[in-house]
């Protein structure tokens, strides 16, 4: 954890050092930069990432932005939450460290998704002022997520991980496409959870990193330039189109994480509030953990 | 003639470019540009390598299809009828997109804000200002001269001393270059 932080203040310092003294965009660099915009032998990221922006990527955000949600209002009009009753017994389950954790998460996401969209759709908002600031708000709210995502990454990693029970998990979607109370097989996270656990850290660490490649423009990873053998400008590139392709990802769980804790499993939110989930929550949608918490005399 | 509106261009002549740096010189010394912003940057290749080594003056090209103005989040570009690419200072973010989407490097961010974030972006404007009002106080501060406004040729082509960087209308300068290659007996 420790290594970690050094590991960031470490890459922002030498950042803005490298950038006083020689910048590996304007200076002797330049000309390979250049270079590499249309070369035959290169990955052409240049005409790929202003083919990418100027046509697709405000397009597929706002269809993620309106398409997400609408088909989650179908889902609750035909099919309808899941209601189960608050008043029976309750299992202790997120502690005050999970719950901080999760929140300081939750509260960069609040902020950083809907900046992010006015960045997205800058143009709408006419830019200036305000998408300025949404865009200096997008990088200050990564600062606390960057800080939990570790921590939050470990500890849940171990109910994270896929088994068995994920598939058919899939095969019936969770169970959430039939008005009944389905008995679902899963422990204490379902497959739909995992994923998001996935896509939020991994895609998380990512949209860390190109965003501060963004952010920086001068980032120096001696190793990426190695490995990939690509310029400051293409590994910008990159980054540029890396950040908008997973933002779709990253966004369109985030709603459904949104949508499945408030609106599909009526008070749910409060489980990750409190520390309490709900027997009979528990007993449907997660009956391996119930059978493993009931073995322990838990409830 | 053709009678179509003339679009102008630049066009370095790397046969007669010395290294002088003269344009990158006259230019920041003339927009009074912040040390660390160099709308125009002399290149050298195969420095000292005899018979090799070639310089070049690179700066915004104005392009015809200017892929900074396509993919800008905010709009804040905007191509005059002449050709010349210009942007708005008040509209722009900062966001960098316009610089990965340039094949020149031509935009340049101002480390102006607290944590080192990037101002607004500031590239060549071909010594014609911004969207504000002409030869304006805010214009001038913010964008630089407005040579093109005065009637008067940019700065770094009317200092470059061996007539290297040419500028104007696309047809003007291709003919000057075409009679110096001509002049020469290259082929091309």
């Amino acid at each position: 954890m420790r290594k970690y932080i050094y590991l960031i203040i470490g890459a922002l310092c030498l950042a803005s050092a490298v950038y006083a003294n020689e910048s590996q965009i304007w200076g002797e660099m330049r000309i390979q930069n250049i270079l590499g915009y249309g070369q035959e032998e290169s990955w052409k990221l240049g005409p790929l990432f202003t083919m990418l922006q100027s046509q697709y990527f405000a397009w597929i955000f706002l269809g993620v932005l309106l398409g997400v949600p609408a088909v989650f209002f179908m889902h609750y009009k035909i099919v309808g939450p899941k209601v189960f009753p608050h008043s029976e017994k309750k299992y202790y389950a997120f502690n005050l460290y999970n719950r901080i954790i999760h929140q300081v998460a939750a509260v960069s996401f609040l902020v950083i998704v809907p900046t992010g969209f006015i960045i997205v759709f800058g143009d709408f908002f006419g830019g200036g002022t305000l998408v300025r600031m949404a865009k200096n708000l997008h990088g200050i709210f990564t600062i606390p997520f960057t800080i939990v995502v570790i921590p939050m990454a470990l500890m849940w990693l171990k109910e994270a991980l896929f088994n068995l029970d994920d598939v058919k998990w899939f095969l019936i979607l969770g169970g959430y496409l039939s008005k009944e109370k389905q008995i679902i097989h899963a422990s204490q996270f379902n497959a739909g959870q995992k994923m998001w656990y996935w896509v939020a850290i991994l895609g998380g660490i990512t949209m860390i990193f190109s965003g501060a490649f963004m952010f920086f423009l001068d980032f120096k990873m001696e190793m990426l330039h190695n490995l990939t053998g690509m310029s400051q400008i293409d590994l910008l590139r990159a980054a540029a189109i890396l950040h908008n392709v997973m933002g779709f990802a990253v966004v369109a769980l985030f709603i459904t994480h949104v949508y499945m804790s408030m609106f599909a499993i009526k008070g749910a939110v409060h489980s990750i509030i409190t520390g309490y989930v709900e027997e009979e929550e528990v007993k449907f949608l997660h009956n391996k953990w119930y059978k493993k918490l009931k073995d322990q005399g838990k409830f | 003639m053709s009678n179509e509106m003339a679009r102008m261009k630049f066009y370095c002549d790397d046969h007669r470019c010395i290294e002088c740096f003269a344009c990158s010189v006259a230019c920041a010394e003339a927009h009074e540009l912040p040390t660390g912003i160099s709308r125009r940057k002399v290149i050298t290749l195969h420095d000292g390598v005899e018979g090799k080594e070639v310089s070049t003056s690179i700066a915004c090209m104005h392009c015809t299809d200017a892929p900074c103005e396509q993919v800008c989040p905010v709009d804040c570009f905007y191509i005059r009828e002449d050709g010349i690419v210009l942007h708005d200072k008040d509209k722009c973010i900062g966001c960098g997109y316009c610089l990965y989407a340039c094949p020149f490097g031509a935009p340049q961010f101002p480390r102006d804000g607290a944590f080192g974030h990037k101002g607004a972006m500031d590239k060549c404007t071909m010594c014609a200002g911004g969207p504000l009002e002409t030869n304006s106080e805010k214009e001038r501060h913010l964008y630089g001269q407005n040579r093109i406004a005065e009637g008067k040729v940019p700065m770094c082509a009317a200092v470059c001393s061996t007539n290297a960087l040419l500028v104007g209308d696309a047809e003007s300068v291709s003919n000057i270059y075409r009679k110096r290659v001509a002049g020469r007996g290259q082929r091309s």
